[in-house]
């Protein structure tokens, strides 16, 4: 589709913001200025299981600056937070469920007394038998993290006759396959300031990816009415899922309410790794069976997650796992199941895929092994099993558009043949093998199931100023850019000419979250549905005024013009003045909710999602057999998005996503206890990232703002596969755990032979 | 978090001064790329830092008038030590070892004489220097004396230096091998704490047979070794497969003997015979030349 017939969308404008970050201004919980402001630090949890007996705060207050401490029990509201289930309290009551749990909260002049009285709190600890691990923590008599018990949620998706399909395989192939717990580590650590307004509203500024979910939470907190709290998000320095939760946002409600003067809190990197969700951890057992051909016939999955303390996230992960397991390949006959499970784990909650790129390992690696047995290439099997216009999904769901899975494994053809042929046959030191993997993913647009609509308003002024009212929190993925390119297109408008009010909670109204790579589609309809409106409007006081009637009239720099005499025009202004003067609107709200159908409990029946992101990646990667060293050279990643309203951005977020991808496969976990900062928990460096060359594949989808969908999370989602994949290519010795660390390749380069037979005497 | 007082000196006099008074109460800070990571964590607090990174005479690089020994100043950074001809030409894995230290931003700050007094086993620059078999030159108020480098570090982190102690330079036997090398391993590409680390030089003779070898491996044993039983298996030899395997095994052996058997050793046990022989592979071929 060419990008000429639209005037903003599909190029790649100035990005909004983009100048307050380069220039260096206070836009940042932790820049901004704020007098009298009091600092505020949590007191946490010095054991993973314990009662709480007692809590004393007298010798903290006696420390200078110290202004006061509080504990569950100056809480006004319900002491109970989480955005699925609630079963996470703000300060700790009866019990602390793992390290990271607060207890009490400083509130002091500086931030020295406040780290003095947090070590001067005396907490009267019973400490409790801890469990880690998932698979413990279901065994009969387990230590019991919850009243409830251990097991936070169990999906299922059931269809066909899987062992049926098993008695008739050609080839079974069966595997268990190991993720660990990652950290997010974004740049900006969780920070958010508070100040009471001149009415007295609470105002809260927030790192946030959810203002309106933040706002629900503080409220019900603090027991207070609505309008009683005011919610901003601060410019947010990247989120990745974790930023879903309240972090900050409850401790800065709390101390505000009773202080009534303007508080601070930010978290130390330390902190940030102590006391935030993590990605989950998944044990998943794969059993697939194929035909002769390599057609996948049956897949049964059988996955424990690891959500720690507190659901968080959890029940999501848990559902998009089993709905996503098969990857985007059509298997008729499945049996799949994911449970998530309570430990003393710091809690584990949204990260960039939720559980589908824990899937993808599996589902990839499983698509690998066929290949190999059948002796097929590994494009070849994809594409055989790739979903296509009229599959049927493992939920039922019949895929009828916008299915660009066999257009993104055709887009990464020529480079994969080429690696495969030029690049494995270069000569290489001895010590130096190569390998060449691939990768496909799906990922439903939006939450799983269940509704998840956005709002937005574009309001016109009488001197014919748009402005667009956007709850979404943009949290450097660029979406207000996004939103405005779709506000102007619908409305003839320079993006960058509108005004924009993003996810201020007394002005914008609910967006929904800034997460399941839903921002661009869910809240770009309900901007392009208000814009319409407000299009509308304008088109028909036109015709009142140009006398042409209205399929002849277009929206034009500000102005409408009839296409066929394009001197016949009328300004926005001219047009406003006259829609206000006889009464008419000039704000319209927009709103919109993908088509979902709630799955079954027991089958998993329903319609999860409306529309599919689909990807295929490539990894060239050289292994070190001696020491197990592993360098990715080259991605190839493919990308269908329906279409990219903004092609820079989405290139920034396939990159971004390869980068996240190389430290999931190669080198990130975070070790309870063990993990306290960037120090011990490696990410990616420059030096680290591959060559990423990004193809963007735009099969458009009808329901999405000029065609689009997402592409936030697929980013990130096959890259670890393909690398595990090419790394199994190189050695001809797969690896089953993540990451591929020194030690696992290094033990399967030694498995393989390669590590003795190096070098020979020549 | 607390507060401390920060002492600048101009000159080496002052500070060795200020070390007589207050040593023990004292965190030296040159660089400070290891110093402010454990100020951050709060342990190990002293009331004073003395700041030496103004004194001028701590970053001069110069040769004996015999060209038989090099002096680096204890305050030359590590991107000098990447960018010097003298230090190129006379411990060249040293300068080596400099490409792949941490990052640049570090390298621009991080010193040489830090990297030593540290005493941390994964120092990058202690296996080159080990090789050139260095000395440490120490001041305090009661004058000059020299430290051989292997005798700097008495444990992981445990320094054999006095609080009132200054490294002012370290003194290497200057040699311009035929065949050298520096590797390492680490978890990722830069800003990795080396999990492993070796250096190595030799020539050879007119025969083709290692007539010079010194060998040191970093990282991987609490204090920096220098192998001699490594060497002496090489010396007067002309290096074969079998030799250099024979090498690696001889490597693990004392390796696994000094540490004895920790969970990582699992990893470390064949990592540095891989990690041996990818440096010691090339050597054999230039034997053959």
């Amino acid at each position: 589709m060419s990008n000429d017939r639209y005037h903003t969308v599909g190029k790649s404008i100035f990005r909004r913001g983009a100048k307050e970050r380069l220039t260096g201004k206070p836009i940042f919980c932790a820049d901004m200025e704020l007098e009298n402001v009091l600092y505020l630090k949590a007191v946490r949890s010095r054991h993973p299981h314990a009662g709480i007996l007692g809590i004393d705060t007298t010798a903290a207050l006696s420390i200078p600056d110290v202004v006061q401490v509080f504990t569950a029990k100056d809480i006004p509201g319900k002491n109970l937070m989480g955005i699925i289930n609630k079963d996470q309290p703000l300060l700790a009551e009866d019990k602390v469920r793992s390290l990271a749990d607060p207890v009490a909260l400083v509130a002091a002049r500086t931030p020295q007394a406040a780290e003095l009285a947090v070590a001067a709190v005396s907490v009267d600890y019973d400490p409790l038998p801890a469990v880690f691990d998932p698979e413990e923590a279901l065994a009969p008599g387990a230590p019991k993290i919850h009243a409830k018990g251990n097991v936070l949620v169990q999906k299922k998706v059931r269809r066909g006759d899987v062992a049926a399909a098993f008695e008739k395989a050609h080839t079974i192939v069966e595997k268990t396959y190991r993720t660990s717990a990652i950290e997010h580590t974004y740049l900006e650590p969780d920070a958010g300031v508070g100040f009471p307004d001149e009415d007295g509203t609470l105002v809260i500024y927030a790192s946030t990816q959810n203002p309106h979910y933040d706002h629900k939470e503080v409220v019900s907190l603090l027991g207070v009415e609505d309008h009683a709290v005011r919610i901003i998000q601060a410019a947010t320095g990247g989120g990745f899922g974790s930023k879903l939760d309240m972090n900050v946002q409850g401790f800065i409600g709390l101390a505000l309410y009773h202080l009534k003067q303007p508080v601070r809190y930010v978290y130390t990197r330390e902190e940030a790794y102590l006391a935030t969700a993590k990605r989950h951890p998944f044990v998943i057992h794969m059993k697939t069976g194929a035909d002769e051909t390599g057609r996948i016939t049956a897949m049964q999955m059988k996955a424990v997650c690891n959500t720690g303390a507190y659901g968080s996230y959890g029940i999501a992960v848990a559902s998009r796992a089993a709905v996503h397991a098969t990857g985007p390949y059509a298997i008729d006959n499945v049996d799949l199941e994911c449970t998530a499970v309570y430990t003393n784990h710091p809690f584990c909650g949204a990260m960039r895929g939720f559980g589908t790129p824990q899937m993808a390992l599996a589902h990839e690696s499983q698509m690998d092994i066929h290949a190999r047995a059948l002796d097929m290439d590994p494009l070849e099997i994809r594409v055989l099993n790739g979903v296509k216009k009229g599959t049927v999904t493992a939920t039922g769901q019949e895929l009828v558009h916008s299915i660009g899975f066999q257009d993104c494994l055709a887009a990464v053809t020529p480079e994969y043949r080429k690696a495969g042929t030029d690049w494995l046959s270069e000569p290489t030191p001895p010590h130096i093998r190569r390998g060449v993997g691939i990768a496909g993913m799906w990922y439903g647009i939006g939450n799983t199931g269940v509704q998840n609509p956005s709002t937005a308003r574009v309001a016109m002024d009488r001197n014919g100023q748009v402005t667009l009212f956007t709850g979404c929190a943009d949290i450097g993925q660029g979406s207000t850019t996004i939103l405005s390119q779709i506000a102007g297109e619908a409305l003839g408008l320079d993006a960058m000419d509108i005004h924009v009010v993003v996810a201020d909670t007394k002005y914008t109204t609910n967006a929904g979250a800034t997460s399941a790579s839903r921002q661009t589609y869910i809240s770009g309809n309900a901007v392009k549905q208000a814009a319409d409106k407000l299009a509308d409007v304008l088109l028909t006081e036109a015709v009142n005024y140009l006398k042409v009637k209205k399929a002849d009239l277009r929206l034009e720099n500000g102005s409408v013009r009839d296409a066929r005499h394009p001197e016949k025009q009328v300004g926005f202004v001219r047009l406003a003045s006259r829609i206000l003067d006889k009464g008419g609107e000039l704000s319209w709200q927009g709103y919109f909710d993908p088509e979902t159908v709630p799955l079954d409990p027991e089958t998993g029946d329903g319609i999860p999602y409306t529309t599919y992101a689909f990807a295929c990646h490539a990894a060239c990667v050289e292994v070190d057999v001696l020491t197990g060293e592993t360098s990715v050279r080259r991605v190839i990643a493919a990308h269908d998005v329906g279409k990219a309203i903004h092609p820079e951005n989405v290139i920034g977020q396939i990159c971004g996503g390869v980068a996240m991808g190389v430290g999931f496969a190669l080198m990130e976990a975070f070790v309870p206890g063990e993990t306290i900062s960037m120090n011990d928990y490696h990410i990616p460096t420059a030096a680290d990232m591959p060559c990423v060359i990004p193809i963007i594949v735009e099969a458009a989808e009808p329901s999405g703002p000029f065609g689009a969908k997402g592409v936030g999370e697929p980013a990130l989602i096959p890259t670890a596969p393909a690398i595990v994949n090419a790394v199994s290519n190189a050695l001809g010795k797969r690896i089953y755990a993540l990451p591929a660390s020194l030690e696992r390749v290094l033990d399967a380069s030694i498995a393989s032979g390669h590590f003795n037979n190096c070098y020979q005497e020549s | 978090m607390t507060t401390m007082t920060c002492i600048r000196p101009e000159s080496l006099d002052e500070a060795v001064d200020f070390l007589h008074d207050h040593g023990p109460d004292t965190h030296i800070l040159a660089g400070g790329t290891d110093l402010m990571v454990d100020l951050r964590s709060g342990e190990n607090h002293r009331p004073f830092l003395l700041d030496i990174s103004r004194i001028e005479t701590l970053k001069t690089v110069e040769l004996s008038d015999d060209q038989a020994r090099l002096y680096i100043g204890s305050g030359v950074t590590l991107t000098r030590i990447n960018t010097l001809p003298l230090i190129k030409e006379h411990a060249p894995a040293l300068h080596k070892c400099s490409f792949t230290f941490a990052s640049r931003q570090i390298r621009n700050m991080a010193t040489i004489g830090g990297n030593v007094a540290h005493a941390s086993p994964c120092g990058d620059t202690i296996p080159p220097l080990v090789i050139h078999e260095a000395e440490a030159v120490v001041a305090n108020r009661d004058g000059n004396r020299t430290i051989p480098l292997l005798e700097m570090t008495k444990g992981a982190y445990r320094s054999a230096l006095h609080p009132e102690d200054l490294v002012v330079a370290l003194k290497l036997k200057t040699r311009q091998p035929g065949f050298f090398d520096f590797q390492k391993i680490g978890r990722r590409k830069a800003l990795a704490t080396s999990r492993m680390s070796m250096a190595v030089m030799a020539d050879k003779d007119d025969q083709g047979r290692i007539s010079f070898i010194r060998f040191s491996l970093g990282a991987c044993t609490p204090t920096p070794q220098r192998m001699h039983t490594v060497e002496s298996l090489f010396a007067g030899k002309n290096p074969t497969v079998e030799l250099m395997n024979q090498g690696a095994g001889l490597l693990a052996e004392k390796m696994v003997e000094i540490t004895g058997r920790r969970p990582s050793i699992s990893y470390k046990e064949p990592a540095v015979q891989g990690l041996f022989k990818r440096m010691i592979y090339p050597m054999i071929t230039w034997c053959r030349q």
